[in-house]
């Protein structure tokens, strides 16, 4: 882009200005930086142009010169044409230094590797010290300006980069005792030793001599950067001295400077304090909150340094300087306020909080201030508002709320009341003249007249609403307040119920103390109408809120009556609303009716169809499930109120997925019956009711199986088998698939995924049902006969365990022996479902092992049957 | 200490947006600062647009509450500084000092080095008290001495760099940007040692000193038996002290006669370099008594160059000047009205000025009027539904006149007519503006002879005094009267 004219340049500062987003979006934003570092060397340009440019460059550094080496770059741009300028007065050259400062310290530059920061930090230092940097820097005129300046930069250097001075302490101390500009070097030292305590102390070292550097040379001997790198880890969030209990977190306690050292530190505060006089008033504060954090908790340095400063300053009105003295009230206390001094201070803080002379922002603050007042011994939890133990009925006289004082001071003002009726219903002698209770009373009915008021502006009644919160908070224990205050809610209702929605925001709020009664006159004053006013919509939207299984015919009865009123959607909706809410609240008989009218009678199509799920919900689910699906959810009204609905159903009554808190195992083998059965034993984590487990078996192996239902398990409570009857089509062994629904404590439907169960070849085994009282080994014969040709024949070895055979039959083959000549012989005769079977011959057993003759009729199941008799040896 | 940012906003009730930005300033070092120290609670400083929406919603300043907006206006969402909670993008920007006056938004947003959740007490914020400071040094530069929209137009736009003097890194270095003027114009004079930073440049001319203490003197006055009466004197002295020198003393001693009523409640400019403990002491807290300090109440101080205000103070004075009562009675359309004031022997019957503003509210305009007064004339303001009584100069030499009437008002058609919230049905009060030259109700004065200068030349010394009515108000005793008076008639009976 080339060279612009003032007038360009306005209008693109001004656009810049309007959305720098925007503006830095668009076409023009990438050149900005870069043109207007080339711009400030033009020569077409006047004074008052580069000025401007320079302020916007003050305002808008990270949006110029998004990234740190951009930033070196432009604060190398900057100091050059600083250095360049001629050598006549120049209105530039104090924002080039801003400039210059601000672009390293915004822009992450600032550091010992950069070269901006090895230019600027010497040159400002040079400047602050008044030393004579030659003609390039202007004439002597502008010296002194360039000085404080110069001390400017380098706070607000040390400020970003905490530790960056503490080299320069000494030095910086002989400049303030020579002819230097005392607000800036003050503020600068101030700063400076403030942060070299606080990282000297955190880094447990002691002073180390840099209050007695003296006058060491500016320029030339390279910048220690050691006690910023130190400070720069320190640049985190803290408590800026407030309150003194954190003394121990900052670590200040432990710092116990060498006699010497103190007597160097309390010299040179003393030396700032006693020149204080000289700064104006904002800067006298800073000062202060400085210093009182510099030595809050210095061992050796008691505070009375302070003490002569403090008696001026309690005198005037200026609030910076009162608020520094409550900061050194709440870093020392007692070490530098006798009791007799808190009260004053109190006194002074009562009266500021009310003088006619002062603004009223500054009266809210000093409200605060004694609400929050660091009180030498306080006896509530810190944190909390409260009024001063010296602060009684008698200061607050003046403190006292009327309805002609701003929404802001009257709130103000009746906490401070809220607070003397608390204490007034501890005391147990009260004052026999004047009762706050009473006051309060009165107050509050003003304001309820004012936001009865038909068109009055909704700021009355929110006030009256906040007023009535803030009573309810503090005083939610004195029915002597709350009752009245209910009493008196309830006729503003009934004066202007078009205030519905501050009700129910209220309801919302506040606790059962004020709740329950309010909930039940507002109930009463809404039924007993007709419901044929006006306030329709309003009183259907308190019904809906308040309604619940009591008085459930007055409420009915209004509704019906109401019903025929509401003839659009917004009235519709409104009376629905109230049939959800007692629906929630388990109201049954009557409503269904209501309900079923409502689904035929409502004009529009939307209504009939949620009154009519309403009625379906009503018909089909049972109380704890319809509250848990009419929960509180209905979000935001949307376009249909079945939309609106579906939300709130959508969490309530579809199943959801969960991690299962249920463990299912098979139990013993059950071998009896016409069919396999698998015992099943359940145990949970938390109490689950209907729980419906539903098996799936992979492939076509057993026919589908059935759902196990069980009402309700506990953890710890042991629950009986749980009996799984199998129908395999072929006598394999599976993998069930186990799906549980249930429904949770909290009434939501749960459906969760649990672990594979195992059917092993063993728990298909059945006995012969059929098997003869008589000649069993004839029967046995028989079926071993039998199964030839069409099934197969085997024999394998069956190692035996040291227990023998008679212990492996007795645990695994029991209920299925035929003919038993213990210890050496049995005959097994297993039925496998459906219809096959398998035959053993255990005979001739030896000491470690016994031949096994298998017969079956199925040939398939002939290499299952082996493995299991392996894999018996293998277990016994 | 430092602030992030700072705003002038002018409302504009009515404009699309509600208002326009006259001025706004960022402060980006002291964001990198805000940004380690609110962690994760950091919220940064918005663009002009969307600051200016925000903050109008939470002042209320947009015209549409006719609906229930819960983060405005529910009941837990309690003011009760002017620091405010903006939200902004989804998050919390906190904490917002601002306020408005003369129809501009003054706004800024100071540093708070902590983490921002949960709010720390603003007493532990040292930017809270410095923003103020600044704000208030921003309106009273702009508003001090001149009113009319070209003046305030021109300081606005000298508003960049003065902020750049007094603020440059947003940490604030003078509240007084007057100050800050000058040392832009003064920059070329080469400053001696010890200048004072609050005093830019010295004054070379003749010395004088000038002192002028304004008293306003406020009342509520109901005329009932249960309710008692309440006045209060508010004085404020201000000085111009022309003097040669570097750092000139100057001490001034407020004088009260002997029956005059003692100051109570002062509060001093901070040039004062002592007080004594009688002036800090005495309080309208305190039960008054015989023994309470009644002066000479001696400031000394070193003088700033521009105008100050040295001292404010209240006092109680024994009787209110100008006591009356008002009846008003309604019957139907009509009202009767009947006046009664009565100006106190002690005070001295030559005003500059003196009426008796009767205004009525939530009624339609004024139709017709019958009435009969003692003494001045009636003006009757039919729109406005106002009448001035118009006293003069002097009461007469009875101290008494009243004023009775019959007052008819047309329908109320909305918009037009005045509403007031605290006067519904018969609550009426009826409003006295007065102004005595050369004269205090306490008998407050500064003797010249007693003012002590330290500089060089004998300073020629002028004083002057006056009393001005404030909220001087005359409730009707026909009717409830707002519960204000509750707090006075504690104030009564503590005494008794």
């Amino acid at each position: 882009m080339g060279p612009r004219g003032r007038e360009t340049w306005a209008q693109r500062l001004g656009a810049f200005r309007a959305s720098p987003s925007a503006f830095m979006a668009g076409p023009e934003g990438e050149d900005l930086g870069c043109d207007l570092l080339s711009e400030l060397r033009s020569e077409k340009l006047s004074e008052q142009t580069k000025v401007s440019l320079l302020a916007l460059s003050l305002e808008y550094p990270a949006q110029l010169w998004p990234d740190t080496a951009a930033a070196e770059a432009a604060a190398t741009s900057l100091l050059d044409t600083l250095v360049l300028l001629p050598p006549r007065p120049s209105a530039l050259r104090r924002p080039l230094l801003l400039a210059a400062t601000t672009a390293l310290a915004a822009g992450d530059a600032l550091g010992p590797t950069s070269a901006a920061s090895l230019r600027l930090l010497p040159l400002l230092l040079g400047l602050a010290s008044g030393s004579d940097l030659g003609r390039g820097f202007g004439p002597a005129s502008e010296q002194r300006s360039l000085q404080a300046t110069a001390c400017e930069c380098l706070r607000e250097l040390e400020s970003c980069k905490p530790g960056l001075l503490g080299g320069r302490l000494g030095l910086l101390r002989g400049l303030l005792g020579q002819e230097g500009p005392v607000q800036p070097l003050s503020l600068l030292l101030a700063l400076a030793l403030r942060n070299a305590l606080v990282i000297q102390a955190r880094a447990r070292a002691g002073l180390q001599g840099l209050l007695m550097a003296g006058d060491a040379p500016t320029v030339g001997i390279p910048w220690n950067w050691a006690l910023a790198e130190e400070g720069a880890a320190h640049l985190q969030p803290q408590a800026p001295g407030w309150p003194a209990t954190e003394v121990q977190e900052c670590g200040l306690a432990v710092l116990e400077p060498s006699p010497e050292e103190a007597r160097e530190l309390r010299a040179a505060v003393a030396q700032l304090l006693d020149t204080s006089y000289l700064l104006t008033p904002v800067a006298q504060a800073q000062l202060l909150w400085l210093l009182g954090w510099a030595l809050r908790g210095l061992r050796g340095q008691p505070p009375v340094l302070f003490k002569p400063q403090l008696v001026r300053l309690l005198g005037t009105a200026q609030l910076t300087l009162l608020h520094a003295i409550l900061a050194l009230k709440a870093a020392f206390g007692e070490a530098l306020f006798t009791a007799q001094d808190e009260a004053l201070l109190l006194r002074r803080l009562t009266l500021a909080a009310q003088h006619p002379a002062l603004p009223l922002s500054a009266h809210l603050f000093y409200l605060h201030c004694l609400l929050s007042f660091p009180e030498n011994w306080p006896l509530g939890p810190t944190g909390e508002e409260a009024a001063p133990l010296l602060l009684g009925p008698r200061l607050c006289r003046g403190l006292l709320p009327s309805l002609l004082h701003n929404p802001m001071a009257l709130l103000a003002r009746l906490h401070l009341l809220c607070l003397l009726c608390a204490d007034d219903e501890e005391k147990e002698e009260k004052a026999q003249d004047w009762s706050p209770q009473h006051y309060l009373e009165e107050l509050l009915a003003g304001l309820r007249q004012r936001a009865a008021l038909d068109g009055g502006p909704r700021a009355l009644a929110t006030l009256c609403f906040q007023a009535s919160y803030l009573v309810v908070r503090c005083l939610a224990m004195q029915p002597a307040v709350l009752t009245p205050l209910t009493r008196g809610l309830a006729q503003l209702y009934q004066s202007r119920p078009a205030l519905a929605p501050h009700f129910v925001d209220l309801l919302d709020r506040v606790g059962p103390e004020l709740g329950e009664p309010l909930r039940v006159v507002l109930r009463q004053e809404v039924v007993a109408r007709p419901g044929k006013d006006e306030a329709l919509c309003w009183h259907l939207q308190i019904l809906a809120k308040v309604a619940d299984g009591n008085a459930q015919s007055a409420t009915l009865g209004f509704l019906r009556a109401a019903a025929a009123r509401c003839t659009d959607w917004d009235l519709q909706q409104a009376l629905l609303q109230v049939c959800r809410a007692l629906l929630r609240a388990g109201v049954g008989k009557g409503l269904a009716d209501l309900l079923q009218a409502l689904a035929r009678q409502l004009e529009d199509p939307d209504g009939r169809d949620r009154a009519r799920l309403y009625y379906i919900l009503l018909a089909h689910l049972a109380g704890p499930k319809l509250g848990v699906a009419l929960g509180p959810s209905l979000a935001a009204p949307a376009a249909s109120s079945l939309v609106a609905e579906n939300q709130g159903f959508a969490a309530a009554l579809m199943v959801q997925e969960a991690p299962a808190p249920i463990r299912l195992s098979v139990g013993p083998r059950r071998a009896e019956g016409p069919v396999p059965v698998l015992q099943l034993q359940v145990e949970v984590l938390e109490p689950v009711y209907s729980l419906e487990l539903r098996f799936r078996v992979e492939g076509q192996l057993y026919a589908p199986l059935e759902a196990v239902h069980v009402p309700c398990l506990y953890p710890g409570r042991p629950c009986r088998p749980l009996l799984l009857p199998l129908q395999p089509r072929r006598p394999a062994p599976t993998h069930l698939d186990v799906r549980a629904l249930y429904t949770t404590p909290s009434g939501l439907t749960r459906h969760a995924h649990l672990p594979p169960l195992l059917v092993t070849f063993a728990d298909l085994f059945l006995p012969f049902p059929q098997s003869p009282e008589g000649d069993k080994q004839g029967f046995f014969e028989e079926l071993w006969d039998s199964c030839l040709p069409k099934g197969a024949e085997s024999s394998l070895w069956c190692p035996l365990g040291p227990r023998g055979l008679e212990a492996l039959v007795s645990h695994h083959l029991e209920p299925f022996v035929v003919v038993a000549q213990p210890p050496t012989s049995y005959h097994v005769a297993i039925h496998l479902p459906p219809n096959s079977r398998l035959l053993l011959r255990l005979e001739a057993a030896q000491v470690d092992g016994v031949p096994v003759a298998l017969r079956t009729d199925d040939w398939a199941v002939l290499p299952l049957a082996g493995d299991y008799l392996r894999g018996l040896s293998a277990a016994v | 200490m430092a602030q992030r940012a700072v705003w002038l906003i002018s409302h504009e009730p009515g404009a699309p947006l509600g208002g326009t930005v006259r001025f706004s300033r960022r402060y980006p070092t002291v964001e990198k600062r805000a940004k380690v120290f609110n962690g994760a609670s950091y919220v940064p400083i918005p663009e002009d647009g969307p600051f200016m929406k925000a903050l109008l919603f939470e002042l209320r300043l947009l015209d549409d509450d006719k609906d229930f907006i819960e983060s405005r206006d529910s009941c837990s969402h309690i003011n009760k500084t002017s620091v405010y909670g903006l939200l902004i993008g989804g998050g919390e920007l906190w904490p917002v000092v601002a306020f408005l006056k003369n129809t501009m938004i003054y706004a800024c947003v100071p540093l708070v080095e902590q983490t921002l959740s949960p709010h720390p007490p603003l007493i532990s914020i040292s930017g809270i008290s410095q923003g103020f400071e600044l704000l208030f040094g921003i309106q009273d530069f702009l508003y001090l001495g001149q009113k009319n929209d070209t003046e305030i137009n021109t300081k606005l736009n000298q508003l960049p760099d003065l902020l750049l003097q007094a603020c440059p890194f947003g940490t604030l270095l003078d509240a007084n940007l007057q100050n800050s003027l000058d040392s832009i114009n003064f920059a070329s004079v080469t400053h001696p040692q010890k200048q004072p930073a609050w005093k830019v440049g010295t004054y070379k001319g003749k010395p004088q000193v000038s002192i002028s203490i304004t008293e306003k003197v406020k009342s509520m006055q109901y005329d009932k038996q249960d309710i008692a009466d309440t006045w209060q004197v508010v004085g404020a002295v201000t000085c111009k002290c022309d003097l040669e020198g570097i750092m000139p003393n100057v001490t001034i001693s407020l004088s009260l006669p002997t029956n005059g009523s003692p100051l109570q409640d002062i509060l001093v400019h901070p040039c004062v370099t002592s007080l004594d403990s009688a002036i800090l002491t005495s309080s309208s807290i305190d039960a008054m008594d015989d023994s309470a300090f009644s002066g000479p109440y001696k400031f000394p101080f070193t003088p700033p160059l521009e105008s100050f205000n040295l001292c404010y103070y209240t006092s109680q004075v024994p009787v209110p000047p100008i006591l009356g009562f008002y009846q008003m009675k309604e019957e139907e359309i009509k009202v009767k009205i009947t006046v009664n004031l009565k100006l106190h022997e002690s005070v001295k019957n030559n005003f500059e000025f003196c009426e008796a503003h009767i205004p009525f509210y939530n009624r339609g305009p004024i139709t017709h009027v019958e009435s009969k007064v003692s003494f001045g004339q009636l003006e009757v303001f039919r729109e406005k539904s106002l009448l001035i009584w118009i006293i003069g100069q002097k009461f007469p030499k009875s101290m008494e006149i009243s004023l009775s009437g019959t007052v008819t008002f047309g329908a109320k058609s909305h918009e037009k007519q005045p509403f007031d919230e605290i006067c519904i049905g018969g609550t009426a009060y009826l409003k006295l503006h007065f102004k005595i030259l050369d004269y205090t109700l306490t008998g407050c004065y500064a003797d010249q002879h007693s003012v002590q200068v330290f500089a060089s030349g004998k300073p020629k010394i002028s004083t002057y005094r006056k009393l001005i009515s404030s909220d001087y108000y005359i409730w009707n005793s026909k009717a409830p009267a707002p519960v204000v008076t509750y707090g006075s008639l504690l104030l009564v009976r503590c005494h008794n």
